[in-house]
């Protein structure tokens, strides 16, 4: 009863020693004349606040000479005195076009103004992410909207996979992709693969999983359209205070939110089609060159025979074509409620898709749900829950390398057009003669599905513990739990041409993954005086995972049937992983002045997946400082709106790879009996984590009034100690060891201006231009250089060497170099790239919309040429092939290392909004056409230039027959209700 | 001020009393570790090595078999989805053998990845008190002899540029030992195998592919056929007669008798990967089109050479019968078998001059396979030529024609499919071994 009445008091008190001022009423409206509700009203100088109402009025009690401090997200902040006579105060917000007043996450519990923030955040907002051209999943979303990241899809199956990578090369073996939070849930982004190795071979000897199974990463679940804001912290200098897993960056997510006042409805459908973005073209045979694709006289005779028997018939096909040409259908239909009172505020979302592929029996659905609910148990407390649900589907297909001649391109390689592969009267499908399987027969009757249910649930509690004239103390506690469960079904009947052997092979998947999270902090803020404030923020953070994927191999599998005891034969592998990570941290900002920022921090985190430092707290600390000349008063406002100068230092770490300290004993039975061989990956019970240090500077100016700014950074990220699976002497019984090898750099440049050319009554064009470059090289290496990611020097290859670019891919190549001497080739960076997001509005009505992604030079090993020549069918074998091939066989691989950049217009929108309907249901509708991925110009020779192989690690360009990348054209109508 | 330091402490001690309160280790959920045989380990552990030894020398077999049946032109090997089995092997145009490619990187690999099973057992038996000497030495007999095979299957790969023999100590290799030092290594191991199997007691369990050779006595048989073929390798004649006789050689018994690898579809268990079924396309192992032409007629050898339905050409090459070896997915594949014993004693009574001895049994190899005896000169040179069709024909696809053509510096006579390509007389180095 005491504690309440001094929480009371302590509340009241500034009430009461002010109640001697007056109440001022006041109206806050748009550039438009449009009430806003939801403002913050403030009085300067002292902790008094309200919001404004659904009219946007609201009510304040002020002291003499007030100043009132008017801010909103998305308007510029203004601050208006209050004369002592004034009773009635009018404010017009404008929109914030530069964002400078846009509040962006800076620690674990903290936020600052953009205007005030030391380093380069990324945001991506919701327009930009879902607005003009809808991409399948989230991941694919993102691409060539992040300026300074290196986005590449690894392929075009359905379901996801896309690699981001910010700032260059983050790590070799370690993690590459950033650290997702959304709602304050660290969510996992594990890629699982099904176990297609099994039946590919694209490793061989045996082994059931390999990076090449074109598996999908978990981020892809996730739904763009719940999506409010992406900030994005691009390295150590801003995301230090995420500790040992910030290494990579870290994107923060954060999913729409009620709003008080009266409850809206939205529905939304998407109509739409995909298609191949390319195809190669077949060769064209004649008797002569179907008679030379064996050199054994009878076989020649018999093919051309074969051929002239197939031309009579009118049966040449086109394989390619009749595997790749479908045309999948899209739809999309999304259902959103939003509505609050003044304490409680709701956001729910029901979301079903469902995608066709290009590619018969491939596609991808998803469903899910959404609530978050934001709730004030006190005006001093608040709660906020996320929750979310998502059931998704993703046939794939089978593609990429394989040594068993049965993925579909791989097949497709020496399969001529004069080969009958269509099933006959009964439904049976012919045995290919040309190669180990039946694509037709493949497509019809395999399976590849990853099936995922996902719960996530997190909570955001805010309570004021302390609030006083100069400071407010407040407590923070946020946290999450990620859920999955991962199915791969995998099935390969009997019937196939290429289960002989195994008469029958079924592959199920079980994976289990658990992420909790949670951060408690305390965080206060303090003004000195007019010019000097402090937020200080600490706290304690704990997260941990446990993942658990078990993957059934069963052979000569009962006739139809699926399930893995239907086999004659069993063979399972498991892997688990735990990991524990407690850290502390302590972060200081300064304010002085309102132009300067100063801010230091640091945390301590430790890890169970350190070596012998396990229980060792590292830590990880950073600084920025960031001086804004116009508000100082250092620069006058006149041809400069705002001028900015900052700098920023962070450190951060990498988790060392699960089982890195160990070296462990695998399975090799015998007849029945049980047996352990030592496993050919060495562990090093010492290991270290990756440690990162960033430096970051730039300059942000606004010019011509606020419609024209700039962001230019500048950065120097080093990363020591990075984990190489370092290839050992094989003699020492082992192929590969876990090793601490060195030390790489990145450095490069972003710059980013964003415009408002045109702004009329009638005619509004925005725009913004990005450029960004990056370059990398290792400056340390204690181990002799390593060849990896790709299939060797004869093929071209990346090559891990010190005073090298990272990214550099070397290679043979005779008679420029001496036979076998290997010399670099190329480099898989691009050289740089732009986008541009443009968006032009007439009449608040119609609206275009459309983003340009511009990757300049950057290398790719493409050998999907080169399995077609090998086979016989590449569409310009008779003119070309025998020279491509004679290069390879002369000893060089340059052939192989092409220029993989383009221009690609990734996104195009018309939208046509219509305001005034009738009626006072129906609030406004919005209809419009979209074309994801419709143009691209490049002079690559493949697919797509946007390939990899080996997924989403370190290795990336490769180019193996891959799932063919594709374009979407879709139409939309939105009804807001 | 106060205040703020107040609040400020108090989280920090708050935090630093949550967190160091929580020790967490995770140790490894994935498998046993190689600190866990260091010390004392129990029967069962070593008798898992074992095993795991004995599994591990089928690892990457079918690509060894690839390798020197495809360099020796016994086989072809046609492949839609790896090129380097017909370019690289046969040394087409300018393309040479690569010391990254797989497959030299891969039986390298496994075979000394055995071999450090072997070193562990060797090691173990060595730290542990909870078993007696003479089961002691049956372990550590069978390591070595087991170790010497694995070694020499490399050293067949490598041939004159040689392989590690000392290999114990992963961050303390020994150096490449040229062909000589090394084959005398593989000797003396195996004569160390032998010691230390005579007198000992076997308690671990060998799988399918050792019946008959159990004991401690079988053993030493296992370990003297290979000590016998090593012998005729360093051209110690006398000597491979020798220990022909402490082997399980019987010039009147089966060809088939001998110690194998096995395949099941077991759990953890492997299949054969040198099999094929017959007539497949896209993946094709062809038997060499000269072994039927060079075979004399009736030889019912020729049965591991059957015709295709229809012929298979893959880069200027192409033939019209499947290598039929191993006839199904859990054909075992030998180690060493009678019929490389008796062609062994063959070899060296003729080397010796025993020239009638070897003809005798080269007759019983003759007779056994259809053919009528022997009917050419009895020199040495001619009988010479005789063996080495024999062993060709017999121990088809077993892995020994390119070491026989070499051993009597014969690869010259081996045809050439293709002009430009050529016939390499051993592999380089693997690039990882870092030389």
């Amino acid at each position: 009863m005491k504690w309440t009445m001094l929480v009371f008091l302590n509340v009241l008190l500034p009430t009461l020693i002010f109640s001697q001022g007056r109440t001022i009423n006041g109206r806050v409206t748009d550039a438009k004349s449009m009430p806003v509700p939801g403002v913050n009203v403030m009085v300067n100088q002292t902790k008094q606040g309200t919001t404004t109402d659904v009219d946007g009025k609201f009510s304040i009690v002020v002291p003499d000479n007030a100043t009132l401090m008017i801010s909103s997200a998305g308007f510029q902040s203004q601050t208006i005195n209050v004369t002592s006579s004034q009773t009635d105060v009018q404010v017009k917000l404008l929109e914030d076009f530069a964002k400078l007043d846009e509040v962006v996450v800076t620690g674990l519990a903290t936020t600052v103004k953009r205007r005030n923030l030391a380093n380069a955040v990324g945001t991506v907002s919701s327009k930009e992410l879902n607005g003009v051209a809808p991409a399948q999943t989230f991941d694919a979303a993102l691409n060539g909207k992040v300026t300074g990241a290196y986005i590449n899809a690894n392929s075009g199956a359905p379901g996801g996979g896309i690699s981001v990578k910010l700032r260059g090369v983050t790590s070799v073996f370690g993690n590459t992709q950033p650290l997702y939070v959304v709602d304050g849930i660290y969510v996992d982004n594990t890629t699982t693969s099904a176990g297609l190795n099994a039946v590919t071979g694209a490793i061989r000897d045996g082994n059931i999983t390999s990076n090449q199974d074109n598996a999908s990463s978990r981020i892809a679940d996730l739904r763009a359209e719940d999506i409010e804001n992406i900030e994005i912290l691009k390295g150590a200098s801003a995301a230090a205070i995420y500790g040992s897993r910030a290494a990579a960056g870290v994107i923060i997510i954060t999913t729409k939110r009620g709003k008080q006042g009266k409850t809206k409805f939205s529905v939304s459908q998407d109509l739409g089609f995909v298609k191949a973005r390319k195809l190669l073209g077949v060769r064209q045979f004649t008797e002569e060159t179907a008679g030379s694709l064996s050199s054994n006289p009878a076989t020649s005779a018999a093919l051309k025979q074969q051929f002239l028997d197939a031309q009579s018939a009118g049966k040449l096909y086109d394989y390619e074509k009749e595997v790749y040409g479908k045309t999948g259908f899209l739809r999309n239909t999304v259902l959103s409620m939003t509505g609050g009172s003044e304490k409680t505020s709701f956001y729910f979302s029901a979301a079903q898709k469902d995608e066709g592929g290009i590619v018969k029996n491939t596609g991808y659905r998803n469903t899910s749900l959404r609530l978050n609910v934001d709730h004030k148990i006190t005006d001093n407390i608040k709660l906020g829950i996320s929750t979310n649900y998502v059931n998704s589907s993703a046939d794939r297909g089978l593609t990429g390398n394989d040594n068993n001649g049965v993925t579909y391109s791989v097949s497709l390689s020496s399969t001529p057009q004069f080969a009958e592969l269509h099933p006959d009267q009964f439904g049976a499908y012919p045995a290919n003669p040309f190669a180990a399987s039946n694509v037709l027969q493949t497509i019809a009757l395999m399976r590849n599905n990853e099936s995922v249910n996902r719960f996530s649930t997190g909570f955001n509690f805010e309570a004021q513990l302390q609030r006083s004239r100069k400071s407010v103390t407040k407590f923070i506690g946020r946290g999450g739990v990620d859920f999955y469960n991962l199915n791969t079904d995998v099935q390969f009947p009997r019937e196939l041409q290429f289960q002989a052997v195994n008469k029958g092979t079924a592959i199920q998947g079980f994976t289990k993954s658990l992420n909790t999270n949670y951060i408690l902090s305390l965080v206060n803020t303090y003004d000195a005086n007019d010019n000097l404030s402090f937020t200080t923020s600490a706290g304690y953070t704990q997260e941990i995972g446990n993942f658990n994927n078990l993957l059934d191999v069963a052979t000569q599998v009962a006739p139809g049937q699926t399930g893995v005891d239907q086999g004659g034969a069993l063979s399972a592998l498991q892997i688990r992983k735990k990991f524990e990570n407690d850290g502390l941290f302590i972060q200081e900002e300064a304010t002085i002045k309102d132009g300067i920022i100063l801010t230091g921090g640091v945390r301590f985190d430790r890890s169970t997946n350190n070596g012998s430092t396990t229980l060792k707290f590292i830590a990880y600390p950073k600084a920025g400082v960031s001086a804004n000349l116009t508000r100082l008063g250092v620069i006058n406002t006149g041809f400069f709106t705002n001028f900015k100068l900052r700098a920023a230092y962070g450190q951060s770490a990498n988790f060392p790879v699960f089982e890195s300290r160990f070296t462990t004993f695998v399975g090799s039975n015998v007849s029945t009996i049980q047996g352990s061989i030592v496993n050919i990956q060495g562990g090093d019970a010492e290991i270290k984590p990756e440690r990162q240090t960033e430096l970051e500077g730039g300059i942000d100016f606004s010019v011509l009034n606020s419609k024209l700014n700039f962001e230019i950074t500048f950065y120097n990220k080093k990363i020591f100690d990075f984990l190489m699976l370092r290839t050992v002497e094989p003699s020492s019984g082992f192929t590969t060891k876990w090793v601490n090898a060195g030390d790489l750099r990145n450095q490069g440049v972003e710059i980013s201006m964003n415009a408002r050319p045109v702004s009329t009554g009638n005619v509004t064009w925005t725009s913004s231009v990005s450029f960004w470059l990056n370059r990398s090289r290792v400056t340390r290496l204690s181990i002799p250089p390593v060849v990896l990611g790709s299939f060797g020097t004869t093929l071209g290859t990346f090559q891990i060497e010190q005073g090298k670019s990272a990214t550099q891919i070397v290679g043979v190549d005779a008679p420029n170099q001496p036979k076998g001497t290997v010399v670099q080739l190329g480099d898989q960076e691009p050289r740089f790239q732009m986008n541009t997001f443009n968006e032009v509005t007439l009449m608040s009505k119609l609206s275009l919309r459309f983003l340009i992604h511009w990757k300049y030079k950057g290398d790719n090993v493409n050998l999907t040429n080169l399995l077609n020549d090998f086979g016989g069918t590449s569409a310009d074998y008779d003119a070309n092939g025998a020279t491509r091939i004679g290069g390879y066989l002369g000893g060089s691989a340059r052939g192989f290392v092409q220029n993989s950049g383009y221009l690609r217009f990734r996104e195009i929108g018309l939208y046509y909004t219509f305001n005034k309907i009738p009626g006072n249901i129906i609030r406004s509708v919005r209809a419009g056409v979209s074309l994801n991925n419709y143009i691209t110009i490049t002079k690559y020779v493949s697919y797509d230039p946007e390939v990899s192989n080996f997924g989403t690690g370190f290795s990336t360009g490769v180019d193996v027959d891959p799932f063919p990348a594709s374009k979407r054209a879709m139409f939309s109508v939105t009804i807001d209700f | 001020m106060k205040r703020l330091i107040n609040i400020y402490t108090m989280s920090f001690l708050l935090g630093m009393g949550l967190v160091s309160s929580c020790k967490k280790e995770y140790g490894n959920l994935n498998g046993a570790t190689i600190e866990g045989y260091s010390h004392d380990a129990t029967k069962d552990q070593l008798n898992g090595l074992v095993i795991g030894a004995v599994g591990g020398m089928r690892n990457s077999e079918g690509t060894y078999l690839d390798a020197v049946g495809v360099i020796g032109r016994e086989i072809y090997r046609f492949s839609g989805a790896d090129p380097r089995f017909a370019t690289d092997l046969l040394g087409q145009d300018n393309l040479t053998l690569n010391n990254t490619a797989f497959y030299l990187a891969n039986p390298w690999g496994s075979r000394y990845r055995a071999v450090k099973n072997c070193n562990v057992i060797i090691d173990a038996v060595a730290n542990t008190t909870l078993i007696p000497d003479n089961q002691k030495k049956a372990y550590t007999g069978f390591a070595k002899t087991l170790k010497a095979h694995e070694l020499l299957m490399n050293l067949n790969l490598t041939y004159s540029n040689g392989i590690r023999v000392d290999v114990d100590d992963p961050k303390n290799l020994g150096p490449v030992l040229n062909f000589d030092q090394s084959i005398t290594a593989i000797a003396n191991l195996l004569d160390e195998g032998k010691a230390d199997l005579t007198g000992a007691e076997v308690v671990f369990s060998l799988g399918d592919g050792f019946d008959g050779f159990t004991d401690a006595d079988g053993l030493i048989k296992f370990n003297r056929a290979l000590a016998a073929r090593v012998d005729v390798y360093r051209q110690q004649w006398s000597t491979a007669l020798t220990d022909l006789g402490l082997s399980f050689y019987d010039l009147t018994g089966d060809f088939t008798t001998g110690v194998y690898q096995v395949f099941s579809a077991g759990a953890g268990d492997q299949l054969n990967s040198a099999f094929f079924p017959q007539n497949n396309t896209g993946e094709v192992r062809l038997a060499h089109p000269s072994f039927t032409t060079d075979m004399e007629a009736n030889d019912d050898r020729a049965a591991k050479a059957t015709l295709r339905t229809s012929p298979a050409s893959y880069g200027g090459l192409s033939g019209d019968k499947d290598a039929w070896v191993y006839t199904s997915s859990t054909a075992p594949i030998p180690v060493v078998r009678n019929e490389e014993l008796i062609l062994i004693y063959a070899e060296a009574n003729i080397q010796s001059d025993n020239l009638a001895e070897g003809v005798k049994a080269l007759n019983v190899i003759r007779t056994g396979h259809n053919l009528p005896v022997y009917s050419g000169a009895v020199t040495k040179d001619a009988l010479i030529t005789e063996m080495l069709k024999q062993r060709r024909f017999s121990l088809f696809f077993e892995g020994h024609r390119w070491v026989d053509m070499r051993r009597y510096d014969k690869l010259n006579t081996l045809p050439i499919d293709r002009p430009n390509d050529d016939v390499w007389s051993d592999m380089p180095i693997p690039q990882a071994e870092g030389l």
